[in-house]
């Protein structure tokens, strides 16, 4: 869809008018609860146990740049990633960041150094420990991988869009022991993440990790108007499915990529051209 | 919408545009602290702005596209030009890296020597290809980049196909009932995805009843009845994620991690 159609207008700016009315809900001071997930609880084993194996954590953002397509994906994995180093600092671990894109080093740079501000020892940043290895992708897979190994890390975080590399990153951690929590949009490398990682986050999990870390009020709300669009979406997907059991194409014409008129929407599709039987 | 310039007029661009962001660069550092945050919200407010009007705004029926249409690839190739000075960025986080590594004689500092020589190597030939075309140059070039980063990429590609069987022989183990489910159901599907597998049930009927029983058919309604809808209800709430989230960063909502830091 390369523009919204006349239904898609009203849909989405219905669905930012309960996302932001939530987000301002919460920072009215409503409290909102969040289940627990236990790829995220998972984090604060995986740095003690580094601080206890007296090894350093591996964190990665992927292959994903800040272009259009990958940036919000990019942002949260190093969000997350932020909380992560905050945790590290707290324990006084050594968080190793690969990065694959140059336009996020100084990002990066600034995030892992707030973050070790804000774990109390801004001192524990070494800015070795943040750096750029390769834009190529398998040159970065196999970057990774020699530090996993020549490093012997105790955790990895594997938190933004992965390709074919994501197992053998994946691969080469479990070789080596690590405890790995990973979590990416990209549903193509969710099942090798959960063959290789111990603990996997799943779809929308990916961007709730920010609010279970946090706890921040405005990101939990977030989470609770996304939620409300999902039980939209559901209704949605209910009706769709008896009208067009009935052969009342509304719901389909209304969600399709060209707008089809008003008058139009409730007309019976007619059966295909030589479709028989 | 814009023509390529060439000549004299090009390197006029070059220079104006040079002098454009120096006072822009230098207006920005002039801005005082307090302000720098409201500004990064407004720029980001407004930057959004445009894709959401451009997006949302009626279109005409003929061109399938608005007043704003037009400019959306000059604004993406801005873009890309702006995310394309970074690459120095990472130049330099590699050559002081491991230029250190070498200076302090750290374990491996050998692998770094051979880092820097192949990425000087590939960037000397890679220009004396572009400027300086004969055959010598250009099979320097693809010695390095044929030869060498090519096969090496290649190379770590198939590795995939050995850690796809580890990492699948490790998932298959039946330690739980879902792990049971997914042994089972991988098999069938790998089954019915090849001849070998698909002989065992060949004398089952190919209609009726028991056409279902067919392992080829197992495996059609695992893939298209259990497998792609869990991956759309996966990507459905992906989809919602990513909303809320762009929300947050467009509206400057977001808070919490590095978001709330003073600039």
């Amino acid at each position: 869809m390369d523009h919204a159609t006349p239904f898609a207008r009203v849909f989405l700016l219905g669905l930012f008018a309960v996302i932001v009315g939530m987000v301002l809900w919460a920072q009215s001071g409503k409290r909102f609860f969040i289940r627990r997930i236990p790829g995220l609880s998972a984090i604060d084993e995986a740095v003690g146990r580094s601080a206890e194996m007296g090894r350093p954590m591996l964190a990665s953002f992927g292959l994903g740049g800040l272009n259009a397509q990958e940036g919000v994906i990019t942002l949260q994995a190093l969000a997350i990633v932020s909380d992560v180093a905050e945790a590290a600092a707290r324990f006084g671990n050594r968080v190793i960041v690969p990065v694959r894109i140059p336009a996020l080093m100084p990002v990066a740079e600034e995030a892992l150094r707030e973050a070790y501000t804000r774990g109390g020892r801004p001192e524990a940043f070494q800015l070795d420990d943040l750096m750029f290895l390769s834009d190529r992708q398998f040159a970065y897979a196999a970057g990774v991988s020699g530090l996993i190994n020549r490093e012997k890390v105790a955790s990895i975080f594997l938190f933004g869009t992965f390709f074919a590399e994501a197992l053998i990153i994946a691969e080469n951690g479990n070789r080596v022991g690590a405890v790995q929590v990973a979590g990416t949009p990209s549903t193509t490398q969710v099942p090798f993440f959960i063959a290789a990682c111990d603990y996997v986050l799943i779809g929308d999990e990916f961007y709730a990790a920010t609010a279970y870390l946090t706890r921040q009020p405005t990101l939990l709300g977030a989470i609770v108007g996304q939620d409300i669009g999902k039980a939209v979406l559901l209704f949605f997907i209910l009706l769709g499915v008896v009208l067009t059991a009935l052969n009342v194409p509304l719901v389909v014409n209304l969600f399709a990529d060209q707008a089809v008129p008003w008058a139009e929407m409730l007309r019976p599709v007619a059966p295909a051209a030589g479709a028989g039987g | 919408m814009f023509t390529p310039k060439t000549g004299p007029e090009l390197w006029l661009y070059i220079a104006g545009a040079l002098l454009v962001s120096g006072v822009l660069v230098t207006s920005l550092q002039l801005v005082p602290g307090r302000l720098r945050k409201p500004l990064i919200a407004l720029v980001t407010f407004l930057a959004g702005l445009f894709y959401i009007a451009e997006f949302f705004l009626p279109v005409d029926p003929t061109t399938r596209a608005n007043f704003l249409t037009d400019y959306r690839a000059p604004i993406a190739q801005v873009n890309q030009v702006l995310l394309s000075f970074a690459v120095g960025v990472g130049v330099y986080s590699l050559l002081t890296l491991h230029t250190k590594n070498i200076v302090r004689r750290r374990q491996g500092w050998g692998f770094s020597v051979l880092l820097l020589a192949a990425m000087f190597g590939i960037l000397v030939t890679g220009l004396l290809k572009e400027y300086r075309p004969n055959p010598i140059n250009q099979a320097a070039f693809s010695l390095f980049f044929d030869g060498g980063l090519k096969s090496l990429d290649a190379a770590m590609f198939s590795i995939v196909a050995f850690y796809i069987v580890s990492a699948a022989y490790r998932a298959f183990r039946a330690r739980s009932v879902e792990a049971t489910i997914l042994l089972v159901s991988a098999s069938l599907v790998m089954l019915g995805q090849v001849s070998l597998g698909q002989g065992l049930t060949a004398g089952l009927p190919t209609s009726g009843f028991l056409s279902n029983l067919r392992v080829e058919n197992i495996r059609e309604w695992i893939l298209t009845r259990a497998s792609t809808p869990a991956l759309l209800a996966v990507e459905l709430g992906l989809g919602l994620g990513a909303l809320s989230t762009s929300i947050r960063l467009w509206l400057s909502l977001e808070r919490g991690s590095y978001f709330e830091k003073d600039v």
